[in-house]
């Protein structure tokens, strides 16, 4: 770096300062968010113990909190296993996209293309969800229903489809909604790899092939923090999920069923939890499942993300 | 040039918002009530409030269907809603906790309708034992002799039930369950009753999951061989085949404005002389109620109001009860069902306890 | 075995472009829907679908979603007004600051923001807005759609200046700059992407429906010309209609749904073309 006189480098301690109060709001927010989350959340663990986390029934009692029964976990392992279906689904279209875009299309295209990821990106979820509802849906039922009369002895393909809501459906969702986030990390850290490297590897007389193949491996740190931050977005996403998913409360392991995921859950039973006892606490201990889940993999993410940036 | 376009943009914009301040400020003694709650109740509630505010153009009122519990809460606890729709009327600890300061109208009458899709049937009996058995898991197939003996002369297909059940919190599904429960000699368990509840067909594989009225109707749509339940309002909106469900009284009926009607009549005994009395005992009398002519899987839905308001809000409430007593019949939407006129009696009693306080 | 290597090269170069394609794909089939039962919807409600409520349930009329609209103008107006400057000055200082730990931790937090499904935001910002303020307003709506925009719009922007090569920035340090002044001559290179990141704050706030649902109030029956009471908004005016049993509520719902997607491509479309305008 420059080097600096010191009225300068106060100027620029007075910027970092100046720039810390807007900074740290996503931190207040967070910590006010765990804050209500915990309070709320705990007197359900506190009165039905770790069962709540590892129960799959969900029994509410709207007068004796002792009879009800609640468990998050097929909810929990809903969000797991859609944001998973969802990120190995995207990662080798945003990936391909990446090359795609960086490699492959002219540059007129290049900005076209580019600016399509980016209205991704901007659509509301809203109308994901009501083409989940309307498209998505009735075109998988008839698939999931072949796929259940051939595979159906496979315990992920044994369940009766209906409708096409299911788990996997949420996840195909989830993978066409998270393709623009992944893409934007990936295409980032690409188009921050020195152009000395590809003139080095075209000069080998490297096929294009063989250089992406390198030139992403170069980048395999912020390929699985796209990964790991793509999954966040899906873990989290809400409306559109719960349009398509099925919202039944059963344990994720038949993909073409029916299931429910976290904030499906939240979202579902919100109105009317005021009437259980204790409802709407295992629903604010769920949030914060999730909070810690994402507040996880985003550390993940970014540890990777500046693994990266200190390789290239 | 880049600055200017921005700049020109956002003073567009700008000014656009502050026009619309200035042109459209708020008329002077203009009231405002806002609602929230049961999303059942509220496309009638809708067409109520579009016929009652152009006819009292100073009164604007808002609904926001947000769910029973939660309209509860918002009226009742925190105060942010002026009053809340409600499919369950207050519990009995909640009633002894607001007496006197709420008044709860039963202004709406719904039903839950079964519904089938099974082809070239159509006309289906059920009863709620028969019922119970299909969502318990036990009765497999259509033609099972415990649904045939129901049913003499109907061909029923060796096809394998799919029952549709609602996944999300609904009071459809609680008053279906107590009807299960009350009308099944037995055979649905007690512990089964409730707004979201563990489907044991599920376990089968049989049972399907859907969310929303919307989402069932779809279901069954879309699924032959299957059954399931919904508001009487989506039944007809979809055009499903409904079934004929064994009362009380031995008959077989389709929910009707009539037989809904009946069934509210014959819950009158359960109810309370007036809105400011206990309402919690009224789902359990109407449900399955004794009485002939009584479609049996019926509800009520209630509006909840407070007893006083400021004078301009008071007088507003009392205008649309009113409204709602005397004028709602003309602008019934379809698959609603207005409460007879023995409940309506005990209605407009609520007109002289809203009070400005 | 060359041949074998430019046969494995045209191969990928094939797979990859198939999937490229593929993956925007799902976008173009979204705008074909949502056109196709949209447009024939607004056809039939005619002016009045921008300038009247909906009508009642199950009536002949559609009416129109004239109260979304202003809504969910309030709703873009207030929370870009909070969101995009806070959000930007988070992503330049996560863009500057980027070697300081603090930064980093700034950094998971702001991405964790996107972790809290957003009816909890909607139900936080009921806690600490609506309750004490006594009703739904449209204010706190945009509030609760600042805090969703945020972490969109700081990581579009920190990454939009990451992807202006080091060079630029090592040039005006070397001249002697300030950082804050070289960070935003760096803005200035990389106002493409910035202001796409601003976009897709815009489009949050239009298109977002879960915040909204404990907060704004679905006022649908008349205009609201004050942000300070309920309204309504087009996300919210669709997630409520689409699943009715009633054909002109429905109908409204995809009307609205494609005046959504239309707003969205056209704030994308305005972008390219300023943005073309002023290279320099």
């Amino acid at each position: 770096m420059a080097q600096k006189r010191p009225a300068e480098a106060r100027s620029d301690k007075l910027f970092y300062y100046a720039l810390i109060p807007f900074a740290s709001t996503a931190f207040l927010i967070i910590l006010l968010t765990l804050f209500v989350l915990t309070a709320k959340g705990l007197p359900a663990l506190e009165f039905y113990g770790l069962k709540v986390l590892t129960s799959t029934r969900w029994l509410p009692n709207e007068f004796d909190p002792e009879k009800a029964v609640y468990g998050l976990l097929p909810a929990i392992a809903g969000t797991l296993v859609t944001a998973i279906i969802a990120v190995v689904i995207a990662l080798p279209l945003s990936l391909s996209l990446t090359v795609l875009v960086e490699e492959l299309a002219p540059s007129r295209v290049r900005d076209i293309l580019s600016s399509l990821v980016d209205v991704m990106a901007g659509m509301p979820t809203i109308v994901y969800g009501v083409w989940g509802i309307g498209f998505l849906a009735p075109i998988l039922a008839p698939i999931y229903s072949g796929l259940q009369s051939t595979l159906g002895s496979l315990p992920l393909f044994s369940c009766e489809p209906t409708g096409g809501f299911s788990i996997l459906t949420a996840g195909l969702l989830l993978a066409i909604m998270i393709i623009p986030f992944i893409f934007a990390v990936v295409k980032e850290a690409y188009r921050a790899i020195p152009a000395t490297y590809r003139e080095a590897a075209l000069s080998l007389g490297m096929t294009r092939y063989e250089y992406t193949r390198l030139l992403m491996g170069m980048i395999k740190p912020a390929i699985i923090a796209g990964v790991l931050l793509g999954f966040g977005r899906a873990a989290s996403e809400t409306v559109a999920v719960a349009l398509v998913v099925g919202n039944a409360f059963n344990l994720p392991l038949c993909i073409i069923g029916p299931g429910i995921t976290v904030s499906s859950l939240i979202a579902n039973q919100f109105g009317e939890a005021n009437l259980y006892p204790l409802m709407q606490n295992v629903l604010y201990l769920g949030g914060l499942v999730l909070l810690v889940l994402g507040l996880a993999s985003n550390f993940l993410g970014i540890l990777m993300l500046t693994r990266v940036r200190v390789r290239v | 040039m880049r600055i200017v376009i921005i700049g020109i943009t956002l003073i567009a914009v700008l000014a656009i918002a502050v026009f619309i301040l200035l042109t459209a400020g708020g008329g002077e003694g203009e009231v405002r009530l806002v609602g929230s709650g049961s999303t059942f109740i509220y496309p009638q509630l809708q067409a109520w409030i579009q016929a009652f505010t152009q006819a009292n153009s100073n009164i604007l009122i808002e609904y926001t269907p947000t769910g029973s519990g939660a309209g509860q809460a918002q009226m009742l606890v925190d105060k942010t809603v002026d009053f809340a729709g409600s499919d369950p009327p207050l519990t009995r600890d909640q009633y002894e906790k607001y007496k006197g300061q709420v008044v709860q109208i039963p202004v709406i009458l719904g039903a839950v309708a079964v519904v089938y899709n099974i082809p070239g049937v159509n006309e289906l009996r059920l009863n709620g034992e028969v019922l119970a058995l299909i969502y318990l898991g036990e009765i497999e197939y259509w033609d099972d002799p415990r649904i045939t003996e129901l049913n003499p002369g109907v061909n029923l297909p060796h096809e394998r039930i799919v029952a549709i059940h609602r996944s999300d919190s609904s009071g459809t599904t609680h008053v279906f369950t107590l009807f299960l429960s009350k009308a099944s000699n037995g055979a649905w368990p007690q512990d089964l009753v409730g707004k979201s509840i563990e489907w044991r067909v599920d376990a089968t594989g049989r049972g399907v999951g859907a969310k929303g009225n919307q989402g069932v109707a779809q279901a069954v749509q879309a699924t032959e061989f299957s059954l399931g339940y919904v508001e009487y309002s989506y039944a007809l909106g979809a055009g499903l085949k409904m079934a004929y469900i064994e009362n009380a009284a031995g008959e077989f009926l389709q929910p009707t404005p009539e037989s809904i009607q009946a069934a509210a009549r014959a819950a009158l005994p359960a109810m309370p002389d007036s809105p400011a009395g206990d309402w919690s005992g009224v789902l359990d009398a109407v449900v399955y109620a004794e009485g002939e002519g009584v479609y049996p899987i019926t509800s009520f839905s209630f509006l909840i109001f407070w007893t006083e308001y400021p004078q301009d809000k008071a007088e507003a409430v009392k205008k649309f009860v009113n409204f709602i007593l005397n004028e709602g019949d003309n602008y019934i939407v379809e698959g609603y069902v207005v409460v007879p006129d023995e409940v309506k009696e005990i209605n407009r009693k609520a007109v002289e306890l809203i009070r400005t306080g | 075995m060359y041949k074998r290597r430019i046969m494995k090269d045209r191969l990928f170069t094939l797979a990859v472009s198939v999937l490229g394609l593929l993956a925007l794909a799902p976008l173009f089939h979204i705008i074909y829907t949502v056109t196709v039962r949209g447009v024939p919807a607004i056809l039939e409600a005619g002016p009045s679908f921008f300038t009247e409520p909906p009508a009642p349930p199950g009536s002949e009329r559609l009416g129109g979603i004239a109260p979304a609209l202003l809504g969910s103008f309030w709703l873009a107006l207030i929370s870009t007004m909070l969101g995009i400057p806070l959000a930007f000055l988070v992503g330049l200082f996560l863009y500057e600051f980027k070697e300081s730990r603090l930064a980093r931790l700034v950094r998971v937090f702001t991405m964790s923001l996107l972790e809290i499904p957003t009816i909890l935001v909607g139900m936080l910002v009921y806690t600490i807005v609506v309750i004490p303020l006594g009703g739904f307003s449209v204010a706190a709506g945009a509030i609760a759609l600042a805090i969703v925009m945020l972490p969109y719009v700081a990581t579009y922007v920190e990454r939009a200046l990451d992807s202006v090569p080091a060079t630029y920035r090592e040039a005006a340090l070397g001249l002697g700059l300030s950082r804050a002044r070289t960070s935003l001559i760096i803005a200035g290179i990389a106002r493409r992407g910035v202001l796409a990141g601003f976009l897709i704050g815009f489009a949050k706030a239009i298109g977002e429906t879960a915040p909204l649902l404990f907060t704004v109030g679905s006022a649908r029956n008349s205009l609201n010309p004050s942000p300070f009471e309920p309204g309504d908004a087009v996300p919210l005016l669709v997630f409520q209609f689409i699943a009715t049993p009633y054909e002109n509520w429905i109908k409204l719902a995809w009307g609205a749904a494609f005046v959504l997607t239309v707003t969205v491509l056209t704030v994308f479309i305005a972008l390219r073309v300023v943005v073309r305008e002023v290279r320099l």
